[in-house]
């Protein structure tokens, strides 16, 4: 599985050593029913300005006219929800909130680096309907300390069976029986992608053991070309058991470094929010297309051990998201279907029918969940970054 | 709650909204999540909208901007409520998106809900979406057997056809036309992004229109003019006689509807390139510069058969006399037609692939469409063009009100 880390926290912010101003100018959308109207902000206030807002589409702009980079959101002050957020904001820029407001209690809380959280005077709206969509509690750091333990804990067990697979599917190899190393690679080759979740926290493990051809010089021939997908490469273009078996050792080797190596890495707290859609991602990329295929045709089965990774994730996750996500049950409908889809590609003999060989119809279904489902699931990547509250 | 489980149902009205349409809204299963969406400003007074609701749906009889994109799709809805479900979705999209506004925020509860690709505030951009459904929508899958209307069938190959399967039919079309691409585009990402799970692209066709060069009725890519003799859409009676379906027929649900044919005509343009130009105006019956039949001066002349019965001028098999022979007994025959040309590459002889998409609407497929197609088989055109793909759908009523939906009185 490539790597497609992405990093969502910013880098150190300025220090706010001096005070910190806000202006905060909203400006009515197109309600008739809203007025202009005018938000200052200066060092311990937060949206002082704002009196006299109306329910409605609204445009606000917000201003930093201070010196610090500041996040600013609309908080339901009785909660902490997020209605709306402006990250980042640099000193000198103007960025729009865009929202409808309904009726209901408001603040701006201004977060600038190195400084209490400041939250404004509550403002009440009594007009019109309550907001359409209700304020999102922010996930912390804290927050994902236990879910980040759990999947931790679930990653460092299946490491320990894949060192087990390999092994077995050395041991396969050194007998000569194509059949059979075929059937041992796949076993170790869905053990890896069941951890799916965790690629870019292999670093250049993951290369070692499950990297593909595309991109090295010399493509299937490159001696970079090394674990599982040269295995398969080997296995299925008629290379003889025994001699893959180097390639198969120090595969083994590379398990044993990771395994020795995960303990000590660290898992950044937002990766998990993020690996709940890429996974997935991932799997319509390359499984689905066929990119990743070396022969052997078993890109299903590995959507199917991608979609165990991403419950893993989810299961973490839940405690965190199934009050905050409204559309969190819709994510167990979609894996079911993709599962369903999945199912139908694996013949009784154990083999796998590749995505290109399902017939028009299935991979329409096929097509149709898998991207249903990294619809439902990125809203987790959203709600699940990392903000400051306080 | 727990954490997802896996379950073979889901809530009706929900499924397809859980990211896009509860995230914003939070209503998922109430069904008035998407009314109010993407309305959180209107567009701009000075960007030119056409009106979504009416007694039929735009993109048939209003002016046909210069780019579109056909879109035929495979229906995946699990059951009829997924069903209803997709049509609702469609309909709200395509209301906001014809409208234009500013897409809302969605906070921190989802990624954008809007591409970005126009900007913050979408322009209605003259943007059209027809909705159409093939006859396999009516098979066992959602129990509308007894709603097909006998006239509604799949696309007939033709004799001089080259229908590849895959690039024909479907359940389901669309038909966008904007006065920009990317306007068109991004149409197609909003629907799409927003329907995944209940239905998937089978065949897409982009076309554009060519500008009038240097006047007239815009040209196709073999030079000559298309679409100068076409039926007149401000002349109400005659659409209601030609093009829209009126309440008697088998299936009077479809009334206010129209059938569509779109079918990519792919044209050997460097063979044509080839052609003397006496050729080339023999076969269209045009001329070529001017557009004006070959027993005429301007492009607006009406040809005259019945002058020329054994075609001295206008050779009987040219495609103009052909199509309409302009006779009492043709006069029934004729088709809407709404062209644009294509461009899609090169083939694996290294000849360009351009054409036509070929769209045209009209009220009866087997006496219009299937009529005049069959009076053009064997022509001396059809040794430089090919049919390769395409299908019949019946365009459904239009929506009528924000309380409306496409495809009411086909799930009623």
């Amino acid at each position: 599985m490539p790597p497609t880390v992405r990093s969502r926290l910013a880098g150190a912010l300025p220090s706010c050593a001096l005070a910190c101003a806000l202006v905060l100018s909203g400006c009515a959308g197109h309600d008739s029913q809203s007025e202009a109207l005018t938000v200052t902000v200066s060092r311990g206030n937060c949206g002082t300005g704002w009196r006299t807002p109306h329910s409605g589409a609204q445009t606000i702009q917000v201003s930093n006219v201070g010196t610090v980079t500041t996040e600013v959101d609309l908080i339901d002050p009785a909660t902490g929800g997020v209605y709306a957020e402006v990250e980042a904001l640099a000193p000198n820029t103007t960025r729009p909130m865009q929202l409808t407001l309904g009726r209901a209690s408001y603040a701006f809380r201004c977060l600038a680096e190195d400084t209490d959280a400041v939250t404004g005077p509550t403002i009440q709206i009594n007009d019109g309907p309550p907001p359409p969509a209700a304020a999102v509690l922010p996930i912390t750091n804290q927050d994902l300390t236990g879910a980040v333990a759990q999947y931790h804990g679930y990653v460092a067990t299946g490491l320990g069976t894949l060192a087990t697979n390999v092994a077995a599917l050395v041991q396969t190899l050194r007998g000569g029986d194509q059949a059979a190393s075929r059937s041992a690679w796949l076993t170790a080759h869905l053990a890896y992608e069941r951890l799916g979740a965790a690629y870019d926290t292999f670093g250049d493990f993951a290369d070692k053991i499950d990297g593909m051809p595309d991109g090295l010089p010399g493509g299937v021939r490159d001696a970079d070309f090394t674990g599982l997908r040269r295995i398969e490469y080997g296995l299925w273009h008629g290379q003889s058991p025994a001699s893959l078996v180097p390639v198969g050792s120090q595969l083994a080797t590379d398990v044993a470094g990771l395994r020795a190596d995960f303990p000590k890495e660290r898992t950044d707290p937002n990766d998990l929010p993020l690996r709940a859609h890429e996974i997935m991602e991932n799997a319509l990329q390359f499984e689905l297309t066929g990119q990743a295929d070396q022969g052997s045709g078993t890109g299903l089965a590995t959507v199917g051990a991608n979609l165990d990774g991403t419950q893993a994730v989810l299961k973490a996750l839940t405690p965190l998201m199934s009050k905050r996500y409204v559309g969190w049950p819709q994510v167990g409908t979609w894996i079911t279907r993709t599962r369903a889809v999945v199912a139908t590609a694996h013949r009784p003999d154990g083999t796998w029918i590749a995505p290109s060989a399902l017939d028009p119809q299935t991979r329409k279904r096929l097509d149709a969940s898998v991207g249903q489902l990294v619809e439902v699931l990125a809203p987790i990547a959203a709600i699940g970054d990392v903000r400051r509250t306080s | 709650m727990s954490e997802p489980e896996e379950t073979g149902g889901t809530a009706r009205r929900a499924f397809l909204r859980g990211a896009l349409g509860a995230g914003v809204a939070g209503v998922a299963a109430t069904g008035i999540a998407l009314h109010g969406r993407g309305t959180a400003a209107a567009a701009p007074a000075d960007q030119p909208a056409v009106p979504f609701h009416g007694v039929h749906q735009a993109g048939i009889t209003t002016p046909a901007p210069p780019h579109a994109v056909h879109v035929s799709f495979d229906v995946l809805a699990a059951n009829r409520a997924e069903l209803s479900d997709l049509f609702h979705t469609l309909t709200e999209r395509a209301r906001f998106l014809t409208a234009g506004g500013t897409p809302p925020d969605p906070g921190i509860s989802a990624p954008p809900t809007d591409s970005g690709v126009l900007g913050p505030t979408v322009p209605a951009d003259r943007l059209t979406v027809t909705v159409g459904v093939g006859a396999s929508l009516f098979d066992d899958r959602y129990g509308l057997k007894a709603r097909k209307p006998a006239g509604l069938t799949s696309m007939v190959t033709f004799a001089n056809d080259h229908l590849d399967p895959a690039e024909s039919h479907g359940d389901l079309s669309l038909q966008l036309c904007a006065d920009n691409r990317d306007t068109v585009l991004h149409a197609l990402r909003d629907l799409a992004r927003h329907t995944r799970g209940a239905m998937q692209v089978r065949w897409r066709y982009e076309g554009f229109s060519s500008p009038p060069r240097p006047a007239g009725t815009p040209r196709n890519l073999m030079g000559f003019k298309d679409g100068t003799s076409n039926l007149d859409v401000n002349d109400s009676a005659l659409m209601d006689k030609m093009v829209w379906l009126q309440d008697k027929t088998d299936q009077p649900w479809t009334a206010g509807g129209s059938y569509q044919v779109v079918r990519r005509i792919r044209m050997l343009v460097e063979f044509w390139d080839r052609v003397s130009i006496n050729e080339q105006e023999n076969m269209f019956g045009r001329r070529r510069d001017t557009g004006a039949p070959l027993d005429g001066n301007q492009e607006t002349d009406v040809p005259n058969f019945a002058a020329d019965p054994i075609g001295s001028a206008i050779p009987l098999t040219s495609h103009i006399r052909r199509a309409n022979p302009r006779t009492p007994q043709s006069d029934a025959s004729r088709i809407l037609r709404r062209p644009y040309n294509y461009d899609r590459g090169v083939d694996d002889v290294g000849n360009l692939d351009m054409g036509l998409i070929f769209v045209c609407y009209q009220q009866d497929l087997l006496r219009q469409f299937e009529t005049v197609q069959r009076r053009l088989a064997d022509e001396p055109l059809v040794d430089y063009i090919q049919p390769v793909g395409g299908g019949y759908f019946l365009i459904l009523p239009g929506v009528q009100d924000a309380g409306d939906y496409l495809g009411r009185g086909l799930l009623a």
